[in-house]
């Protein structure tokens, strides 16, 4: 109306406005109430007629604002609406829902389905048919249905991890256009460039003809991840954003592969597109990471998986020419440094510090590269061996003194003097390399042509030289042979690492060379050998991998293995995610790296609406609140007008105003459980009494105080504990250190406590306190969807908390023994996980036993299942609240569960302890 | 404009701070007592000579005996000191009697920010003082209708008492003017009042106390409000006995024919008075009360004719 987002319910009640100036006439002349006077002596003027009267009129002011009153009235009883509900738009014909599903539109899928949703019903109360066709689900064919079969495929759309081609679908919109011809077509877009969105506006613009298009697309663009990169500092990740507009800074996040922190960094947009987020870890740290993702950025792009090659390795290099400072270009380790820096920890040996190899190996090193060292003997040999033995690489380079003398730690037998080739003394060319054998480390990567080998070291023709042989000259004789030995692996290069036999160091290959070799030397404990066999299977299947939202789980059943050299954007059969064994996985991610991510510039002709519609807001109440306060006024006024204040007298006001006071404080005590809460903070300290958090949802509240009144009772009837009433407490204001367990219901609407509120939970928790966080949220969350908001709640306001290291109560924990054997712990909901301190690893003599605890009582314990729900029961003991699925066994055990806890935070370990007694006491008796 | 308050009800409060106010004021003043011209023919005993012969307990003269008297009479010892025969005489010891009278009506209840206090308290105030006043200068003070004559020495408390007593009777009310009953010769009364009802009726009232000879003082207590009229603009007017109201759209209009009106009604009184030989005076609130008690006790040590 009038431009403005409002509407009315009632419009024609508006009608009533015309009577306003009615109002006016007989208000002017209705005069105020004249001041009223106490006079004794009346009697004797009562029988004078008045000479003069003049009758008093309404002041304008009084007069306008009982119109302004009267007009506020009326507009409220039109039932005003701000921001009303999207008005049906103007089409009879079918609604075509084309839905984006790519990793874009995954942080504000829920938004994306709402919108859909919200038109899909529109329409269906227009008695339209809808039909809805995601973006991934290619040429599918599209048929109209009735609302409730749209909506209910809506819901189980997922987002992909995948950007598929719009364009495939395009058959299919072609052929539902033409067999409605009044269709209306609404484009809930993710406003990126990927997966051809140009192109398909153009061609959808082309298709649509005359018929509207909705184009619905968020004001909020995605930030992936474009690469991550184990650089010589730190580990750097590359954000980027397509819009210099919206939340330019936030964190990140590093995890390793069984999903613990490593560490975050933060990163700040500025005002450009791309950005580095650096983690300064230590190295070893940093090799541990398998994850980097966004801090609520739920969508597949976000997340960066890092696999083997994204590991630093710690490379030593020696070389047995002294190194001349003032011609680098002759040393090899000019070469090897330069080469292995971009990906690897180059360690040197330090002139002054003795034996050069055994100081580097005290380096803990994953590759040793030697270059042109003949032999080494004594004790730097054992060292050595050690090193290849317990999994280390070791990587020497041929040279003049190699190929005068050698020892065993070379993989195939040499000849002496090797052969020179292209010299004047030989008629032979100087050799290429030949491609590399399929199972060879080196295999795909290109050969230049410009590679040739002057000089080279010759291995003896040994029967296992062909197996040993990873790289050969065009004719066949061996340049790199490695062999494996111990854990480890010892490679050969049967040139040098300089360019006097070769100009090998030169080339791109080198490097490449050197990655490969470099990127052998897995974990100690597994081995290199695995990997190599890994890397000569031809594809790998996959693992793990991301859903749309960038959480990783089991594959999707289209999931196909990848070629080994997989390179490329992930696609519907090759999901982003990891590949392979466990122990040599490949990380396949949505963004290639350095892509980048562009806004979509649509075609023209579309009607561009916003994805949150703001939610329509009811301005009755507002308006009677606003015409009540008018009222108020008008009292007041007229009060004055008629000279009421002066009658007044203080003592009066005083009583009204004390009377008022009251009102206002006993309303106070009536409506907040703040004056309630703990009265005083000694009657807490007598008797022991569970403890819930005031959270100031009133429902939950009642829940908690009903729920733990009546695990109370049940404690009182069948344990030795006799609890008082439960308390209320709130953590800004009473002491929480008179109490044992303290029950938090998760309620995701409420704000966050303050930081001191945290900080004080966070003290109470190391003095051995329980919190239970009851998220009830076991029907609505799903395992592998974003957090849900009570989750999300949980985590940020624990973010500030030290919270130990937390398990799935296991069967052997104590707190499934203190009081009833139980086997898990239930509420209203069963499906919830409880969540509880892990326990320390079992120790080989804990093998077999029945009860485990840890020193001390969990300070958390995080359930789903909403207890406090389940145990909630009036006086006379009838449940208040259904339960999921159901029956009196499930209450009877939620009871139980709530006892078990109880009794566990008042006695700790004592009763893992107690299983022994038995034994403890024959023992005594001999 | 003044601010003007009709107080409530709140009878027991207001009566129990009386005494302590009245004998306030009355300690002030030297014990009252009327002159003893008053006194001649009065019969009763009271505690102050008339300095004349009479029955009393202090000794007045000896006379000779005149014969044809009772010789029990004769004082022996004196007459033993000669040969005549004597009598001893004593002084005549008798009191006076004043009534005081108190309006309480609604009309008094009504008090001013111009007003040092309201109407009701200075009436009793002044009621109870002159009552302490008189008691201690030997007379005997009674409130008509409700108390009999006496003298005590705590005569406040109990007037106050028996005041109190009335009003919690569930068929009080309290009256405009007092009961109509012929006093007493050689009796005075003291009537304090705001007079706003009947002239006429005032008069009659005066009239028929004053039939057997007993003399009055009328004091009417008034507040400055209502000697001044100082209202202005649209007001309603209200009266406090009667439901009656009366609207005025310019209550300054008003003023002159008030005033007229007023002192019309004064003239009346003043009249009904002078006609029985009774004395009339005007006092306002925002005078102190010690200055109507000076007055009254002016007038009754006066003692005006006989």
């Amino acid at each position: 109306m009038l431009g403005l987002p409002l509407a009315f319910s009632a419009p024609l009640v508006l009608a009533a406005l015309l009577a306003l100036p009615a109002l006016y006439y007989v208000l002017r002349l209705t005069p105020p109430r004249p001041r009223e006077v106490s006079f004794p002596p009346l009697r004797l003027i009562l029988d004078l007629q008045a000479q003069e009267e003049t009758p008093a009129r309404t002041p304008w002011w009084l007069l306008a604002l009982r119109l302004l009153l009267a007009a506020f009235i009326i507009l409220a009883m039109a039932g005003p609406i701000w921001n009303p509900p999207s008005a049906s738009l103007n089409a009879r014909g079918p609604l075509l829902v084309l839905m984006d599903d790519a990793w874009p539109s995954a942080p504000n899928w829920a938004e994306r389905v709402n919108a859909a949703g919200e038109r899909i019903v529109a329409a269906n109360r227009d008695g339209r048919p809808a039909a809805l066709l995601a973006m991934s689900e290619g040429a599918r064919e599209i048929a109209a249905q009735d609302s409730a079969r749209v909506t209910e495929r809506l819901r189980t759309l997922k987002p992909q991890p995948h950007v598929a081609d719009r364009m495939l679908t395009l058959p299919a919109i072609e052929k539902f256009l033409s067999a409605h011809r009044d269709a209306e077509i609404v484009w809930i877009a993710d406003g990126l460039k990927s997966g051809k969105a140009e192109e398909f506006s153009g061609a959808l613009a082309r298709l649509a003809t005359d018929r509207p298009v909705h184009l619905v697309r968020a004001d909020r663009l995605p930030i992936a991840i474009s690469a991550t990169e184990n650089a010589a500092g730190a580990l750097e990740t590359n954000l980027v954003r397509a819009q210099t507009q919206g939340a330019a800074s936030g964190l990140v996040r590093a995890y390793d592969k069984k999903g613990l922190a490593m560490g975050q960094a933060a990163f700040d947009f500025g005002s450009a597109l791309e950005t580095k987020a650096l983690f300064d870890l230590p190295i070893e740290l940093r090799n541990d990471i398998a994850r980097v993702e966004i801090e609520g950025e739920h969508s597949a792009g976000a997340v960066s998986l890092l696999d083997e090659r994204w590991k630093r390795r710690r490379v030593g290099i020696a070389a047995g020419s002294t190194a001349d400072v003032a011609q680098p270009l002759l040393s090899p380790l000019y070469y090897l440094r330069r080469a292995l820096q971009p990906f690897a920890d180059v360690r040197e040996v330090q002139a002054a510090r003795g034996d050069p190899i055994l100081s580097l190996l005290e380096d803990r090193l994953s590759v040793l590269v030697l270059a042109d060292i003949g032999v080494i003997t004594g004790k730097t040999r054992d060292e050595v061996m050690r090193f290849v033995n317990d999994g280390g690489v070791l990587l020497r380079f041929a040279g003049s003194r190699l190929a005068g003398a050698t020892d065993d730690l070379v993989p195939v037998r040499l000849r002496r003097g090797g052969r020179v080739l292209g010299g004047a003394l030989s008629w032979d060319q100087p050799k290429q390399l030949a491609s590399f054998p399929a199972e060879s480390p080196f295999a795909g990567l290109l050969i230049p042509q410009e590679v040739t080998i002057t000089r080279q070291v010759l291995a003896e023709p040994d029967a296992n030289l062909p197996a040993r042989t990873w790289a050969q000259l065009a004719d066949g004789t061996p340049l790199v042979t490695a062999e494996k030995r111990g854990k480890g692996l010892i490679v050969l290069v049967h040139v040098t690492a300089d360019t006097t036999w070769s100009n090998l160091p030169l080339s791109g290959l080198f490097v490449d060379m050197l990655r490969r070799t470099v990127a052998l030397s897995g974990d100690t404990l597994a081995g290199g050998a695995d990997a190599q066999a890994a890397q000569r299977v031809e594809t790998l299947s996959p693992q793990r991998t991301l859903n749309g939202f960038g959480t990783l789980g089991a594959p999707p059943l289209n999931a196909r293995p990848i070629p080994v050299q997989f390179t490329g954007s992930p696609t519907a059969e090759h999901p982003p995610g990891f590949y392979g064994p466990p122990d040599a996985q490949v990380a396949v991610n949505t963004l290639q790296a350095g892509e980048k991510i562009e806004v979509a510039s649509y075609a023209n002709g579309f009607v561009t609406e916003p994805l949150m519609l703001a939610a329509p807001v009811d301005l009755r109440a507002s308006l009677i609140a606003l015409a009540l306060a008018l009222f108020l006024i008008d009292a007041f006024a007229s009060l004055w007008l008629a000279g009421g204040f002066d009658r007044l007298r203080w003592r009066k006001i005083s009583r009204g105003a004390a009377a008022v006071l009251f009102v206002s404080l006993a309303a106070l005590a009536f409506s907040g459980e703040r004056v309630k809460a703990q009265g005083k903070p000694g009657d807490a300290a007598l008797t022991t009494r569970l403890a819930y958090i005031v959270t100031g949802d009133a429902q939950a509240d009642e829940a908690s105080r009903l729920g733990l009144a009546s695990l109370s009772r049940a404690l009182a009837a069948r344990t030795a504990l006799t609890p008082g009433e439960p308390q209320g407490v709130d953590l800004a204001r009473d002491e929480l250190s008179f109490y044992p367990l303290i029950y938090w219901p998760i309620v995701a609407t409420r704000p966050q406590p303050s930081a001191e509120a945290v900080t004080l939970l966070s003290n109470f928790m190391k003095q051995g306190g329980t919190v239970i966080f009851d998220t009830r949220d076991a029907l609505t969350a799903r395992p592998s969807g974003p957090p849900s908001p009570e989750q999300q709640w949980l985590r940020t306001m624990l973010a500030g908390v030290d919270v130990p290291e937390l398990e799935p109560i296991p069967r052997s924990h104590v707190v499934t023994k203190t009081f009833y054997l139980l086997e898990n712990f239930v509420g209203r909901t069963t499906v919830g996980q409880t969540w509880i301190e892990a326990l320390p690893p079992e120790g080989a003599d804990q093998a077999n036993r029945p009860a485990r605890a840890g020193d001390s009582v969990s300070p958390v314990i995080i359930t789903s299942n909403d207890w406090a729900g389940a145990w909630a029961a009036d006086q006379n003991g009838t449940p208040l609240y259904p339960l999921v699925p159901g029956g009196n066994r499930q209450r009877e055990l939620a009871l139980r569960a709530g006892i078990n806890i109880v009794i566990y935070t008042l006695t700790g370990n004592y009763k893992a302890d107690q299983v022994h007694v038995r034994d403890l006491l024959e023992r005594l008796g001999h | 404009m003044a601010q003007v308050e009709l107080l409530d009800r709140d009878a027991a409060e207001r009566e129990a701070l009386h005494p302590l106010g009245a004998l306030d004021l009355a300690r002030r003043l030297p014990g009252l007592i009327v002159s003893a011209k008053e006194v001649a023919a009065t019969v009763m005993h009271g505690m102050h000579g008339r300095r004349r012969a009479g029955t009393g307990e202090t000794f007045w003269q000896f006379r000779p005996f005149t014969f044809g008297e009772a010789s029990a009479r004769i004082d022996w010892r004196r007459s033993a000191r000669d040969d005549r025969l004597y009598v001893r005489e004593r002084e005549w010891e008798a009191a006076h009697t004043v009534w005081i009278w108190a309006d309480r009506s609604p009309s008094m209840a009504y008090v001013s920010d111009l007003a040092m206090q309201p109407k009701i308290d200075r009436a009793l105030v002044l009621a109870l003082a002159l009552a302490d006043c008189l008691v201690r200068g030997g007379e005997r003070v009674g409130i008509p209708g409700l108390t009999r004559a006496f003298a005590a020495r705590d005569i406040v408390e109990r007037l106050a008492e028996r005041m109190a007593e009335e009003t919690t009777r569930p068929d009080f009310v309290p009256a405009e003017l007092p009961p109509a009953d012929a006093l007493a010769p050689r009796t005075q009364a003291v009537i304090i009042s705001d007079f706003l009802s009947d002239p006429e009726e005032i008069a009659t009232t005066i009239r028929s106390m004053a039939s057997r000879g007993a003399r009055g003082h009328l004091v009417m207590i008034t507040d400055p409000v209502e000697e001044t009229f100082p209202f202005s603009g649209h007001t309603e007017f209200r009266d406090v006995d009667s439901p009656a109201r009366l609207r005025v759209g310019e209550a300054q209009s008003f003023r002159s024919a008030y005033m007229q009106r007023l002192s019309e009604h004064r003239e009346h009184l003043r009249d009904a008075a002078r006609a029985r030989g009774w004395t009339f005076a005007l006092h306002r609130t925002d005078r102190p009360a010690s200055e109507a008690l000076l007055a009254l006790r002016m007038q009754l040590e006066a003692g005006q004719g006989g």
